[in-house]
């Protein structure tokens, strides 16, 4: 498990990485940390999966995936699974849950346009042999918030000065 | 003319040359965790390290880059409850509701979407993640009772099939840009 000091770099690294040329001395610094002993540190938590990877977050539509929806489809249990990997093997789609409810798989298509989502669920709904009064299509109107930012402390810790005992 | 979106500055699309491509492909697989990253991938691109520094600034000045922060896996560190949420709000409050449920701290994603008349009756949705159910329920039914709304359904996740980037350059590189 992450210690304390562990908590306090993924809390930082959750905020924009400092563009200068040597990012990880500075957010060090801010920490009261070797830029050396972040290095390893954060490195450990790639190797154990709590960090994925610091990458940019790229906005879809710049990116000319301008049309999105979500999919919710009732799937008898014992069809999940493979429904599920059907589903999963789409490039268009980038998340995919299991959720408590009679519409028990939930996913997210995003293309450059409604007809190209049209053609993958159709697709979809073709090879998993869904059929069309099991899907509700929820197509995106507007996105009006997408920040998502772990919190690791107790509210009243996070204020604590770094490196007391 | 202000159409949704369409009038902010950002939201104009930035033309990306193919060395901008290649950075944020490059850029996807993570940051290389050495002391002067930005200098290690403009190697790989025969570029330095201001220059990638340079693209990258221009990038998040256009909107093309949003963040650039650690992706975090948040079941590995206990926040393990995960819920998404569906409102149904009354025709009085519809559109006021959007900015309020997104202004609430706990809330990562807010969408509106179209609902299916007869079906489905939900218009916006939230997602909400937390140590246990019921802290996030205790969070939900915080932000019911302080908006005034009664409409809405709790969809805790059982199961995570697929969790990526909704835009990955190398995955789907020929249908984008």
């Amino acid at each position: 498990m992450p210690d304390r000091i562990d908590i306090h770099i993924l809390d930082a690294l959750q905020d924009d990485i400092p563009l200068v040329a040597r990012p990880y001395a500075t957010i060090a610094s801010q920490l009261g940390i070797t830029e050396t002993d972040l290095l390893e540190r954060v490195k450990r938590l790639h190797e154990a999966g709590i960090i994925r990877e610091i990458s940019p977050v790229l906005e879809s539509r710049h990116m000319g995936l301008s049309a999105g929806t979500l999919i919710a489809l009732h799937v008898p249990e014992e069809k999940v699974q493979e429904t599920a990997a059907i589903i999963s093997s789409f490039p268009e789609v980038s998340h995919n849950f299991q959720r408590e409810h009679y519409y028990s798989l939930w996913f997210t298509i995003s293309a450059r346009s409604e007809e190209r989502i049209g053609k993958v669920l159709a697709e979809i709904l073709e090879r998993t042999g869904i059929s069309e009064k099991d899907v509700l299509d929820l197509p995106t109107v507007k996105k009006l918030k997408i920040n998502v930012r772990f919190t690791f402390m107790p509210p009243h810790k996070q204020e604590d000065a770094f490196g007391s005992p | 003319m202000c159409v949704l979106h369409s009038c902010h500055p950002t939201n104009r699309r930035m033309r990306l040359d193919p060395l901008d491509v290649r950075l944020l492909r490059e850029l996807e697989n993570g940051l290389p965790l050495v002391p002067e990253p930005f200098e290690e991938v403009g190697k790989r691109l025969g570029l330095d390290g201001a220059e990638v520094l340079m693209r990258i600034r221009n990038l998040q000045a256009a909107g093309v880059i949003r963040k650039f922060r650690a992706r975090i896996n948040q079941r590995l560190v206990g926040i393990s409850a995960n819920a998404l949420v569906a409102w149904k709000p009354e025709n009085t409050m519809k559109s006021a509701i959007g900015p309020l449920l997104a202004a609430f701290p706990c809330v990562t994603h807010c969408y509106e979407r179209q609902p299916v008349p007869g079906r489905w009756e939900y218009t916006y949705y939230t997602v909400h993640h937390g140590c246990t159910r019921d802290a996030v329920l205790a969070e939900v039914r915080t932000i019911a009772d302080q908006i005034g709304i009664t409409g809405y359904a709790v969809l805790f996740s059982t199961r995570e099939f697929k969790r990526v980037p909704n835009v990955r350059i190398a995955e789907n590189g020929s249908d984008l840009t």
